[in-house]
């Protein structure tokens, strides 16, 4: 795993997204949203980031979007994972989640 | 969370301002939504707009960011839309060429001969006008040639003494390589003697043309010396040919003119000097010069340099010329009237075929073009008989590009189909051309399909795709799609644009081919003149042999004329023979060279004029039809003891004796002063007796009777029907004469110097087949739109018969509709012949571009086979039975 910070955190961003998207299609407001409540604020993700990681998600394919209505009734462009993604999102998981035990371990006192 | 989000249709392709909208749609509902939430928490409205802002992060940025993402993205789906759009058209038109077999049948076949004769034809052009000769940098070879400086297209060969000067003199070349041709007869000991090529070439040759032998090694410096033992380098061709591909040879020896040459090596596959396979064999010039009858005036040497690096091609012309302007300086007499003529050695080889070749290249583009008008015109009917089909799949949704398109790709996949087809026979046909006829080209052409022939074949069939489908396709595109509908695609009255460009095509197709079998017609006519007129003599159904009368048997004229006179008056009496006579030399086997001195003339005696010597006896004339333009031939007034009587030809007369006064004047033959005087008794029309292309030289042909020391003679049989079939004549009529007397190289002349006729000959037969082609394309295109007319007034005719008009006005009818646009094509036709009858002329000889024979022949022609195309379904138009024609639609 050769990845530069920069470069993990985009990966982090890409992951959050594709996580989020695994149930149900939701706007991008809706995923920002849902990631600060689901982490506590602590994994906010700013809309630059965000917005920039969708649309290179929907460009890989992982993501596909169309427009909807929101609950107030607005134009909105939502997102929806589409096959290519979520197994994108299973192969992910399964390396952050050996990276997360990885670094918890270093850091589990001794 | 969010509710159920449905896709609004979507147009699958976005403009740069459509995603730059949707981007800045989709980040303001961002920053609305969480100025929303931030205000539904108590903060103010300003307060919460700065810090949704402060919150989002860099916008500008990310606006950027997505929207040349989203572009790219889109072009991507633009792609393959595209491709599955194509896809998807192709699919289609491979089924619906399916659903008409007969349709893509007649199609495919049309296809497959039109650009077949395509593929074969730039296959040729390809080898002689674009791929480089077999020789290391030809473009910096030069043949040197010499000229009348009268006649600047002439190209004359040089003479020894000339050549050993331009070798010594020239300085912008390497080196200058000399050779001429000879038939030669070799034996095998196996088999029965062959007549081969053999080529003198002096020991530079394959230095200056910078090939190395396959096998073994090529003449060294000193081979053609005059002490060097005789050797000799094989052609691939010969050696795999004639000796079965042995590689032992090299170093055994070979017999050629009864003697043994030691082979040293054979050439690569595919070289060869002046084409047609070969022997090389050493000429020692030292040879040459050193003989008391060589001249300045025998010009039959070929030459070939090299230019030294750096040396241009204008520069070594102008040395050149520079040295023949000095040896006629020097000279006058046998060089005063001659230039150095230097060509470069690509522009010498394609010389002769560059017109022909492009002149048929430009017949199969018109095969093509009559094939895309027939095609156009059955894609046409197709396409109206398919208007409810185009309709429904528009009412369906596709737009009317889209239409069209479908009908071009239907065309074009058609055409690539019918391409590959046609690439295939290309190659069966020209493979087959060429084994039939190994001389058609010279051998230094490789015709073969490649790379570039491929390309070439590719681009006609798209093209002709394009071509035939573009007139369907503009009309389907413009249809009245609603009354297509509304009556159920009968057609027929609604399509007037259709039916006139259907007319016009069949205008167009009938023009374009009396064009080209005018043309070939008068191709036709004058390899007639060619290969009589022109040469001098006609080769065709003369029977040759070749007898050698000598031994002790033979050491008295009475006995050698005895023998000759009995065996010639014998098969001159024998029934279907025309005339016999026989000949020292036959034409392209080349002569003897003496000098001529005219009595009372003030001819130096040291510096005698040459002349080429001949000699004949019997009919020889006659036998090979070579007119006698003054005076008379040999017959009983010249008696073998009596004085001596020669005959001249044209050229000798013209240049001996400017003033038309030949006939009586005595002259000596030979340096010797003491020699008999002979009385010129006849002149004989000129003959081309080395090749075509070159010039008659002056020429004595001297009586045999009375000049008996040369007892080989080539016997010369005129026959009315196969000269083969006068073999067993010729035969008996020796055996009587001398039963001990061996018969050799027995054949027809045609065969013996059909060497240089055969490109012609071939070329001839190619435009003839173009022309059959298109006369039966243009037939097939008009029965086509004849028959399909017929059909769409099926009703129409059915009802003019129940109403009781006679077959016959019918028949006439339909007669008359075909007759009248092929008659309107027929006069374009002629019209367009006679403006491009000029292309022709200079590969017309003794007919004029504007021969009417040929014209009428053509029309007359044509005109029946119209008929017949028109005459099938106009018979079907009566026979149409009314009942079941008025319940038909």
């Amino acid at each position: 795993m050769a990845r530069t910070p920069s470069e993990l955190l985009q990966g982090t961003v890409d992951i959050l997204i594709l996580r989020t998207l695994a149930w149900e299609s939701m706007h991008g407001y809706a995923i920002s949203r849902w990631l600060t409540d689901r982490t506590d604020g602590v994994l906010a993700v700013d809309g630059a980031a965000l917005y920039q990681a969708l649309h290179r998600l929907e460009h890989r394919k992982f993501v596909a979007a169309s427009w909807g209505l929101s609950e107030n009734n607005r134009k909105a462009k939502f997102y929806r994972l589409t096959t290519t993604g979520r197994t994108q999102l299973r192969a992910e998981s399964a390396v952050w989640q050996n990276y997360a035990d990885a670094v918890a371990k270093v850091l589990r006192p001794t | 969370m969010a509710p159920k989000a449905f896709r609004f249709f979507q147009f699958p392709w976005r403009t740069r301002a459509a995603i730059s909208r949707d981007v800045d749609a989709e980040l303001e509902f961002h920053l609305d939504a969480r100025i929303a939430a931030l205000v539904a928490g108590g903060m103010s409205a300003d307060d919460a707009k700065r810090q949704a802002r402060d919150e989002f992060g860099d916008l500008e940025y990310t606006r950027k960011y997505c929207r040349d993402l989203d572009e790219r993205s889109e072009a991507k789906v633009r792609l393959a839309d595209r491709l599955g759009a194509w896809r998807q058209d192709v699919q289609y038109a491979w089924r619906t060429l399916r659903r008409g077999p007969g349709f893509a049948a007649v199609s495919l076949l049309t296809l497959a001969l039109a650009i077949g004769a395509n593929t074969a034809i730039f296959s040729v052009a390809s080898a002689v006008l674009l791929k480089p000769l077999p020789y290391r940098d030809p473009d910096a070879l030069v043949r040197l040639y010499e000229r009348p400086v009268k006649s600047p297209t002439d190209r004359w060969g040089l003479s020894a003494p000339n050549l050993a000067d331009y070798r010594a003199r020239q300085r912008t070349l390497t080196g200058l390589a000399a050779f001429y041709s000879r038939l030669a007869t070799w034996r095998s000991g196996t088999s029965d003697p062959q007549i081969v090529l053999a080529m003198r070439a002096t020991a530079n040759l394959f230095d200056i043309l910078g090939v190395p032998a396959w096998r073994g090694r090529t003449f060294s410096a000193g081979d053609d010396g005059p002490s060097a033992g005789a050797k000799a380098i094989l052609s691939h061709q010969f050696w795999e040919r004639a000796l079965g591909a042995d590689t032992t040879i090299v170093g055994r020896s070979i017999t050629l003119y009864n003697q043994a040459y030691e082979v040293i090596g054979i050439m690569p596959r595919g070289f060869t000097v002046d084409g047609h396979e070969a022997i090389w064999i050493p000429l020692d010039l030292s040879d040459d010069l050193s003989r008391p009858a060589v001249t300045r005036k025998q010009r039959f040497y070929n030459l070939i340099g090299r230019l030294r690096a750096g040396t241009s091609f204008e520069a070594a012309s102008t040395d050149l010329i520079g040295i023949s302007r000095n040896l006629g300086t020097e000279y006058p007499e046998a060089n005063g009237d001659y230039v150095a003529a230097p060509v470069r050695m690509p522009d010498a080889v394609a010389a002769n075929l560059k017109q022909p070749v492009l002149l048929l290249l430009g017949a199969a583009i018109l095969i093509l073009l009559i094939a895309c008008a027939n095609l156009a015109n059955v894609t046409l009917s197709r396409s109206m008989s398919r208007r409810t089909e185009m309709a429904v799949r528009a009412a369906l949704g596709a737009g009317r590009g889209r239409l069209a398109r479908q009908l071009l790709t239907e065309s074009v996949l058609l055409s690539l189909v019918g391409g590959g087809m046609g690439v295939l026979l290309a190659v069966g046909a020209t493979r087959a051309l060429l084994a039939l006829n190994p001389d058609m080209l010279p051998g230094i052409f490789h015709v073969g399909v490649d790379g570039r022939v491929l390309l070439f074949s590719a681009v006609a069939s798209i093209g002709t795709g394009l071509l035939f489908g573009l007139g369907p396709a503009v009309l389907a595109a413009r249809a009245d799609l609603h009354g297509a509908l509304k009556d159920r695609g009968r057609g027929g009255i609604g399509s007037r644009a259709g039916e006139r460009i259907r007319h016009g095509l069949v205008v167009a197709q009938v023009g374009l081919a009396v064009m080209l079998l005018i043309g070939a017609g008068l191709l036709v006519r004058s390899f007639r003149e060619v290969s009589n007129v022109r040469q001098g003599f006609d080769p065709d159904r003369v029977l040759t042999a070749q007898l050698r009368a000598d031994g002790v048997r033979y050491d008295s004229a009475t006995a050698v004329n005895e023998f000759y006179d009995g065996v010639l008056g014998e098969i001159s009496r024998s029934p279907g023979v025309v005339a016999a006579g026989a000949v020292m030399y036959l034409p392209a086997q080349g002569k003897e060279y003496s000098t001529l001195f005219i009595e009372g003339s003030s001819m130096d005696p040291t510096h005698l004029p040459g002349i080429a010597y001949n000699m004949v006896r019997g009919d020889y004339f006659k036998a090979l039809k070579i007119p006698i333009v003054a005076g008379r031939t040999y017959d009983e007034r010249d008696p073998p003891q009596g004085p001596n009587v020669s005959m001249i030809n044209e050229a000798a007369a013209r240049q001996f004796f400017p003033k038309g006064d030949a006939v009586g004047h005595r002259i000596r033959i030979g340096p010797n002063p003491k020699a008999d005087w002979t009385t010129i008794v006849g002149v004989v029309g000129d003959m081309r007796d080395a090749a075509n292309w070159v010039a008659p030289e002056p020429t004595i042909y001297d009586n045999a009777r009375q000049q008996t020391w040369w007892g080989s003679l080539s016997v010369v049989v005129r026959t009315t029907g196969d000269p083969l079939a006068a073999v067993p004549v010729l035969r008996r009529a020796v055996t009587a004469g001398d039963p001990s007397l061996a018969i050799r190289d027995v054949g027809t002349l045609d065969e013996k110097i059909g060497l240089s006729l055969s490109t012609r000959r071939f070329a001839l037969g190619l435009a003839t087949s173009f022309a059959v082609l298109a006369l039966v394309l243009a037939a097939v295109g008009i029965y086509g739109v004849l028959a399909y007319a017929v059909t769409s007034r099926t009703r129409e005719f059915g009802v003019r018969l129940a109403l009781g008009a006679p077959a016959r006005s019918v028949l006439l009818l339909v007669l008359r509709q075909g007759l009248g646009w092929s008659l309107v094509g027929l006069v374009l036709g002629v019209a367009g012949a006679l403006a491009g009858g000029r292309l022709l002329a200079g590969m017309l000889y003794g007919v004029g571009p504007i021969d009417t024979v040929t014209y009428l022949a053509v029309t007359v022609g044509l005109l029946l086979v119209v008929t017949v195309a028109c005459l099938v379904p106009a018979t079907r138009a009566t026979s149409v039975d009314p009942l079941t024609s008025t319940r038909a639609e």
